[in-house]
């Protein structure tokens, strides 16, 4: 058994018991500062540990976990988006007493821990296990704010909701299981081999990608999304639009790629109409919100039909789409919660009417905001264009004329309720005068994001290698 | 070399970006300075141009994405050579007119050098990828500048003008791609794909169907009746700078690139629909020659008028003969140069008066000479006098296009009358008459730096007016290896 394979996890696991018994010693008494220090720290080693590993693929566990080139790009993902989202949480909570922020640590490290495992999983119990150790973290951060109604309203609905779709799964899993024997991805791939008309098994991969659907927010699975978006924590949702929405396409990829590949002339089927009512959905939705929690979370549906294009579209060309756009599409919306973590506290509101005149009150974040909302919108030079470039030519070259239609004139629609925004903060006069500070290490955070959604739109080449290197094994 | 027109107006953008706000008197120089080595660098490369020899000339090519055939390609013909002589011309004289803005100066000069710097990406780049992606550039920069430095219905305005070429520029895009698909070896390599095509064309039914996304498209932005209604709007809530730029330069790239795209490789598609295109831009001219003959706001009549006078230039496109597609090159520039005087000159009696109504004046041509001169000079210009390159390019346009559509020809001689009427009404309410005291603290343009940007574009109007074998020279060749 090749141990050395789950550093990472190891990494991680140790950093989260160290964070456990830290709490349990200290008590409430215990320093924030320190506790981020631990978290930061196990970052480093975490994204170390993955650059040593990125050239050495194997399978430990009776092959039930992997770790491929494919794995090691999401492990990266993950840590860097939560990396930045513990960055940003720490000046959301600070200005609101932050002496529980212990605990909201522990548990979005909980979640991380779950997406790690998650990517690696090479059966089915490996991942739905995975996957219950992020879904719960999230129920319990989407509430983490206990005053809050909204907050526990969105906890509470995404649990129900989410219970619904893990239910889903486990129950596709348990079919699997009935025909196959077996939930390792590879005797289950042979059973589909063996008996490819069976019904049970559509019936199975039916339920399972439904559940994974609702992880990505999809039409007709994206309901809940709004709501929570709208009501949970900032950097909750920053993790939730990015680093949860991630782990579901990785594992769709992963299914639909390996174990579920007899099933592509359905996928070719069902994808497209996937894609083209998530685009309408969230697009549409957007335009009358006047909460820019809201309206990102209706935007993030919208970019999950971009992003189903890909899955639509034929691999070679879709799955290197997915992952570039998926890469711009994290960078935006990073750069986004980041800014409203940092401004949250001064405006006191999530309605857009609140970040009026906010160009004078805080011209770099302004700016910053300007820049990677501009980027979703998929306007050149910034990264997000090279994503819907690339995701459109797919759909092209797949003969998907039609869809790639409907996802071109949704970008005007999108351009407009995003200028929405840009326009309460660049054209409107402020309503109080007084200017925001930014610390400085949340400048050099913000600084790089934007770097990167500026680099990633102009240097295509570079971060497309990134890319294809990620999908050799596919 | 070529490829310091784009990258000096962004280097200059971003240096504005470094310099401290304190430092204000900094900032002009540096944007000014940024013009005129463009400038000098465009003059350099007219000098150096050789009309006789054909294809592309100072060519460079960068691979750039080789995964998907993209390339940093770029390089001047006759056509774009000319354009770039335009936007040379424009953007210099409209930095001396931005410099003087009050407010945020320096977001102002900023977001200028961008949209000059995309102008020219989008007039040298030889890749439909990087053409695209200029193109669209130069989005970020006009909603802030119309939304936040305007006036009158800023907001709607700017959304509106935002929305419409967005719009346009993403079924043109669905077009780019198709073309990519279709021609099927994978490059975006815009002078490959149009030698691939001239001796390999699609079917006639993917010609026609390519052609309309890039008609449509790049329609909106040449204002392409009734795709217009966003650009007066636009132009009147623009702040001057702006409206000189895009009404004398950005909205020829949809022209631009109608040849490059849809006529350079999509002859047998654009031939499908010339009488269409022909018929719209008839009716165009004498529609926004109608609305502009009622239009109490001099922005607005100069907003239909350019909506009227692109009618024009897609009306000698339509045509598709080497007389008429030259034709529409020169007026292009000559309208581009002249729409620009004619902003500068608005701008300069509004930033005073705030007023700008075609009543509010009256007997300027006392109290402002230089200003009512050059007014006075930019409406004949515009009405197509002799002496005026305008008058040569019309006319070259109706001569190329009479055997194909005489009766077209015949609307279009009748819109160069009502233009007459809105502008000789215009000059003579404004400049002409009782004077109205209100406007005592009406001051001249004095300074060398208030008369440069007048003298540069009337005189270029002029000299071309005089010489317009010194553009035709450039035009017409290029034309004719651009058509079949």
């Amino acid at each position: 058994m090749n141990f050395s394979l789950l550093l990472p996890e190891w990494i991680a696991l140790g950093t989260l018991l160290i964070l456990i018994f830290r709490e349990i010693l200290n008590g409430p008494k215990s320093r924030n500062s320190s506790g981020i220090a631990i978290l930061l720290t196990g970052t480093a080693l975490l994204l170390l540990s993955l650059f040593f590993l990125r050239n050495s693929p194997g399978s430990a566990f009776g092959g039930t976990f992997v770790l491929d080139s494919f794995a090691v790009f999401f492990k990266i993902f993950f840590s860097l988006a939560a990396f930045v989202v513990l960055v940003s949480s720490r000046f959301f909570f600070r200005p609101l007493g932050g002496e529980k922020t212990a605990e909201f640590f522990l548990i979005l490290w909980c979640a991380l821990l779950g997406m790690l495992f998650l990517v690696s999983a090479n059966d089915f119990l490996i991942l739905f296990i995975a996957l219950e150790i992020m879904t719960l973290s999230f129920y319990i951060l989407t509430a983490y704010q206990k005053g809050n109604l909204a907050s526990i309203e969105a906890g509470v609905k995404y649990l129900i909701l989410g219970s619904l779709a893990s239910a889903f799964i486990i129950y596709g899993i348990g079919l699997l299981y009935v025909v196959a024997g077996s939930t390792h991805f590879d005797s289950i791939q042979a059973a589909f081999a063996a008996q490819p008309g069976h019904k049970l098994l559509l019936l199975s991969a039916l339920l399972i990608l439904s559940g994974l659907c609702f992880k990505v927010a999809a039409v007709p699975f994206q309901l809940w999304a709004p709501d929570v978006y709208e009501g949970a924590p900032v950097p909750v949702v920053a993790f939730l639009s990015v680093g949860s929405k991630a782990a579901g396409f990785a594992l769709l990829i992963r299914l639909i790629f390996t174990v579920f590949t007899p099933f592509d002339h359905e996928r070719k089927i069902l994808f497209p109409v996937l894609a083209a009512m998530t685009i309408i959905y969230g697009n549409l939705g957007a335009v009358v919100q006047k909460n820019i929690k809201r309206l990102l979370g209706f935007s993030s549906i919208a970019h999950t039909g971009y992003l189903l294009i890909g899955l639509a579209a034929a691999r070679d060309s879709g799955l290197a789409a997915l992952l570039y756009y998926l890469l711009t599409y994290a960078l935006a919306n990073l750069a986004i919660f980041f800014v409203l973590s940092l401004t949250a506290n001064e405006l006191k509101s999530d309605q857009i009417d609140a970040f009026r005149g906010l160009a004078e009150r805080s011209p770099f974040l302004a700016a910053s905001l300007f820049i990677a909302l501009l980027s979703l919108a998929g306007v050149p030079p910034l990264a997000g264009f090279v994503g819907k470039f690339l995701i459109l030519s797919a759909a092209i070259r797949d003969h998907l004329m039609w869809l790639a239609l409907i996802g071109i004139l949704a970008i005007p629609i999108s351009l407009y309720y995003y200028l929405g925004v840009i326009r309460s903060m660049y054209l409107e006069e402020p309503v109080h005068t007084a200017s925001i500070t930014v610390p400085g290490s949340a400048k050099l955070i913000l600084g790089l994001l934007i770097t990167g959604i500026l680099l990633a739109g102009f240097f295509q080449s570079p971060v497309f290698r990134i890319v294809e290197n990620a999908l050799q094994h596919f | 070399m070529i490829f310091l027109l784009t990258w000096i107006p962004f280097v200059a953008a971003f240096l504005i970006l470094l310099t401290p706000s304190e430092k204000k008197s900094a900032l002009p120089i540096i944007a000014k300075t940024a013009c005129l080595l463009t400038f000098l660098l465009t003059i350099g490369f007219l000098w150096r141009f050789r009309p006789d020899q054909p294809g592309y000339q100072f060519l460079i090519r960068i691979e750039w994405f080789p995964a998907f055939g993209i390339a940093y390609q770029a390089g001047l013909d006759g056509i774009n050579m000319t354009l770039c002589l335009l936007h040379a011309l424009v953007s210099l004289a409209g930095v001396f007119t931005a410099a003087r803005e009050k407010k945020r100066l320096k977001e102002y000069l900023f977001f200028y050098l961008i949209l000059v710097g995309a102008i020219y990406g989008v007039f040298t780049c030889l890749d439909l990828f990087f053409l695209y992606l200029f193109y669209e550039t130069t989005l970020i920069p006009l909603y802030p500048m119309i939304g936040i430095w305007g006036s009158k219905n800023k907001e709607y305005g700017a959304m509106q003008l935002t929305l419409f070429i967005t719009a346009g520029a993403a079924l043109a895009l669905f077009g780019i791609l198709l073309l990519y698909q279709k021609t099927g070896f994978g490059t975006f390599d815009l002078i490959r794909i149009t030698e691939h095509l001239k001796n390999a064309p699609f079917a006639a039914h993917d010609q026609n169907f390519l052609a309309a996304l890039i008609l449509i498209g790049f329609g909106v932005i040449a204002s392409l009746w009734p795709l217009h209604s966003w650009s007066p709007i636009g132009y009147a809530a623009a702040p001057t700078s702006v409206s000189m730029l895009h009404a004398g330069v950005l909205k020829k790239m949809g022209p631009y690139l109608i040849l490059r795209i849809a006529l350079a490789c999509l002859p047998a598609g654009m031939a499908h629909w010339s009488t269409l295109l022909a018929v719209l831009s008839g009716i165009g001219i004498l529609y926004a020659g109608y609305a502009a003959i009622s239009q109490k706001d001099l922005k607005f009549m100069v907003g239909f008028s350019s909506v009227s006078h692109m009618g024009y230039v897609l009306l000698g496109i339509a045509a598709m003969t080497v007389t008429s597609v030259s034709g529409a090159v020169l007026l292009m520039f000559s309208h581009g140069v002249m729409a620009a005087a004619m902003f500068a000159v608005i701008g300069f009696i509004y930033e005073q008066t705030h007023a700008r109504g075609v009543f509010d004046f009256g007997g300027l041509g006392k109290k402002a000479p230089f200003i009512s001169m050059s007014f006075i000079m930019a409406s004949l210009a515009s009405l197509g006098l002799p002496g005026f390159s305008n008058f040569v390019a019309e006319l070259l346009i109706f001569i190329g296009s009479w055997e194909k559509s005489p009766v077209l020809v015949g609307l279009a001689v009748l819109g160069v009358l009502i233009t007459a009427i809105y502008l000789l009404r215009a000059v003579q309410h404004v400049c002409y008459g009782e004077f109205n005291p209100k406007w005592n603290q009406l001051k001249d343009a004095v300074t060398w730096q208030e008369k440069f940007p007048f003298v540069l574009l009337l005189g270029a109007l002029l000299l071309f007016g005089f010489w317009p074998q010194g553009l035709l020279r450039l035009i017409q060749p290029a034309v004719g290896a651009m058509l079949p």
